[in-house]
């Protein structure tokens, strides 16, 4: 997708989530959603970047937002550190997490490196649970309870105060999908892609396989830990119910709906799967059977995702209304 | 183009802002309770006591003359937001004016119901829940405990295994108990408690929800050949395949199941097979035969609608339903919060074993109304063996030595 058009869709994106506080300020129900929305358009996009871009089959996304959630609220509740700083050390912790599980997946190609990763995902619960995680400050089995809020200026961010902590999200938001933008469109978005197609060919041109995969588990995983530590502040409560199937199934369906690779495609996907898991929730058991029915439907008919379709489609109209135009 | 764009715009601003959620015709009551993943069964059995208790309201003519429109809400899995955003739309959006929750997360339940006034109903029984009430009383004083503490209840489970009329052949327990804060709960306190009066725990093992394979730790449990076994996983799975692969070379063991007896899989999988098996139920009903007349009356209602017996939380969860409707009744306003809730903590509520009264920490506390009920599988059915407190034995059933143990 071309620059132009993906900054149209990100900026009336963020423009229209700007002013929904505006209507739906005083409603906690839709301003939950609409801070969820934000947290994993973030998520869902490092996850894209890493995976639809650079081509590296990671499945620890939602393991590097725990460690990033669990890093802050160790670092706020058992070294109390200001929440503020604390939630930019999990952001580089995590970061220097994703390296490491990024070492020895650059020896490794398409499934082993989602095996790793999951490894990763899968490791971590027992982790926290056991002695070693008590020993950190993890909480054990019970998980920790009392994350305090971000204050900053005077003003407090959290759960209770639902409008500011939107605002913080935001920003935090735009400066992150600025980041990935002009990550995804610089030359790093190039040899991402080149890397992605073919490696042998990418490193006849000079582009090192070694320091760009390292570099965008690095990126990715300190931007998805710097959401996670900022959710942990959010809700003000962590367990190891957030490494759940369901979290993970819910962060693929971003995936799928938006277009893997499709950037910005997967920020929709963010908007289309959480408020359609949250409308379905009173649902009960028909909420996980539609949002497999549709990631079904998806990925039968519309592999490239719900976005490019509907754009590609615009496209053709508009030139053909053009070639009209001419002709007449 | 232009057109496409603002219906997108409309149709996304009609979406967020559903429906509305008041309607003055009837009550609504909110229910969140997990109705998918891990904890879907005891989910469902919080919901067969909630929704009988709301059949029954609304055929006796409903509360202040208007019926009660059950709003539900899926907590899944107890994912922090997921158990914020239940409270924000039951409470916030749909303006419930109670909510019945039965096990609902260990403390994030407290915090987001704790941010509105209506009376939230929750079995969470364990530790982490009650100290974040305790954190900030005034301020989650709308939260009611409808069961006691794992570490309480494991209180309970040890008079009751010390008072069991048999000789054990040793003083050597092992526990298996779950990775999560109740079954850590129960194993610390029972361990604890035992080795204070001389028992050894020979072997205490925590395990992940989802352990089907025993080969290893019964190969251990057999080399110790422990007295008794005790094992607390609340889900049926895991215990069922226990007791398989352990009858196959059983030790001279009483087998212990807490809790984990009552899920309703249990029974109805092993049937005659889990003969001898003994555990419990927090705020339970006794059975075959219940204490009286009108909890008879309600069992066997109970059994005719659902065709099986009463499990863990249908009872309670029915009975802290018609405590709030009782209170609503009183002060006439459903939502006077502030008067139902003194209602609620005060006055109590005349149920079916007597009358329940919320204690310390808004926690129904085991009490002769509410019992802990200590059971023993017999001819494939639960049968009270002992109710507590105070501890004491239930009718005339007996206490069978399981067929397992070699005199």
């Amino acid at each position: 997708m071309s620059l132009k058009r993906m900054v149209v869709i990100l900026v009336g994106f963020y423009c229209l989530m700007g002013v929904m506080p505006l209507f739906f300020g005083g409603t906690d129900y839709i301003m939950n959603i609409l801070i969820m929305i934000l947290i994993w358009a973030v998520v869902a996009s490092c996850w894209d970047v890493i995976m639809g871009f650079a081509g590296i089959f990671s499945f620890g996304q939602v393991a590097f937002y725990v460690v990033g959630a669990y890093a802050s609220a160790i670092l706020s509740v058992s070294l109390h550190v200001p929440p503020v700083y604390a939630i930019l050390l999990a952001a580089v912790i995590t970061g220097l997490f994703g390296v490491l599980v990024g070492l020895p997946c650059l020896k490794l190609a398409g499934p082993y490196v989602a095996l790793v990763t999951f490894a990763v995902h899968m490791t971590l619960v027992p982790f926290l649970r056991g002695p070693m995680g008590r020993a950190i400050g993890s909480g054990g089995a019970q998980g920790i309870l009392t994350v305090p809020p971000v204050s900053l200026f005077g003003m407090t961010f959290s759960s209770e105060h639902l409008v500011p902590f939107f605002y913080l999200t935001l920003f935090l938001t735009i400066i992150c999908t600025i980041i990935l933008v002009l990550v995804i469109k610089s030359y790093w978005g190039t040899a991402f892609l080149a890397l992605k197609d073919s490696e042998n060919f990418a490193a006849s041109l000079g582009i090192s396989a070694f320091k760009y995969k390292l570099m965008v588990f690095g990126l990715t995983s300190f931007i998805t830990g710097l959401f996670g530590a900022l959710y942990a502040h959010y809700v003000g409560m962590l367990s190891t119910r957030m490494l759940s199937m369901d979290v993970f199934t819910i962060l693929m369906i971003m995936i799928v709906i938006g277009g893997i690779g499709k950037y910005p495609g997967v920020v929709v996907g963010a908007v289309i799967t959480v408020t359609l898991n949250q409308f379905l929730a009173p649902m009960g058991m028909y909420r996980p059977l539609i949002m497999g029915a549709i990631v079904v439907v998806l990925v039968l008919f519309l592999r490239d995702g719900l976005v490019n379709p509907i754009i590609r489609l615009i496209s053709s109209r508009q030139k053909a209304g053009r070639t009209g135009e001419y002709l007449s | 183009m232009k057109k496409t764009g603002f219906l997108a715009v409309v149709c996304a601003i009609v979406m967020l802002s559903g429906v509305s959620g008041y309607s003055a015709d009837t009550i609504k009551v909110g229910v969140p309770l997990a109705e998918t993943g891990a904890y879907a069964g005891s989910g469902d059995n919080y919901w067969k006591g909630i929704d009988m208790a709301i059949n029954e309201i609304n055929k006796g003519g409903g509360l202040l003359g208007k019926q009660l429109e059950v709003v539900r809400f899926d907590s899944q899995e107890f994912a922090p937001e997921v158990v914020m955003q239940g409270a924000n739309y039951l409470c916030g959006k749909m303006k419930v004016a109670s909510v019945h929750a039965g096990w609902a997360g260990w403390g994030q339940d407290i915090r987001a119901y704790g941010k509105y006034d209506a009376p939230f109903f929750c079995d969470d029984g364990a530790m982490p829940a009650v100290d974040v009430y305790k954190s900030n009383p005034e301020k989650y004083s709308n939260t009611y405990f409808i069961t006691d503490t794992g570490g309480d209840q494991a209180n309970s489970m040890f008079s009751m295994l010390t008072a069991l009329p048999y000789e054990y052949p040793n003083k050597k327990i092992v526990i298996i108990n779950t990775d999560d804060a109740w079954g850590m709960e129960v194993g610390d306190t029972l361990s604890k408690r035992f080795k204070k009066i001389g028992w050894k725990v020979a072997k205490r093992e925590t395990v992940p929800y989802g352990t089907n394979e025993w080969g290893p730790i019964l190969t251990k449990i057999r080399r110790i050949n422990p007295a008794i076994i005790h094992i607390e996983i609340p889900s049926s799975q895991e215990v069922i395949t226990f007791f398989r692969q352990f009858i196959k070379q059983p030790t001279n063991s009483i087998l212990s199941y807490g809790w984990s007896i009552t899920p309703l899989e249990v029974l109805t999988t092993l049937g005659k097979d889990a003969d001898g098996i003994v555990g419990e139920m927090p705020a339970g009903m006794p059975a075959p035969k219940a204490p009286n007349s009108k909890s008879q009356a309600w069992v066997d209602q109970y059994m005719s609608i659902y065709k099986h017996p009463v499990p863990a939380g249908s009872w309670i969860a029915y009975t802290s339903v018609m405590a709030w409707a009782d209170a609503v009744k009183a002060v006439g306003d459903e939502y006077d919060f502030k008067a139902v809730n003194k209602h609620l903590k005060e006055a109590g509520y005349e149920g079916l074993q007597g009358r329940i009264k919320f204690g310390e920490n808004n926690t129904l506390h085991a009490q002769p109304a509410a019992p802990i009920v200590h059971y023993q599988v017999q001819d494939g059915k639960l049968v009270a063996l002992f109710t507590d407190p105070p501890l004491k034995p239930y009718g005339d059933y007996k206490f069978q030595v399981p067929r397992w143990i070699k005199k």
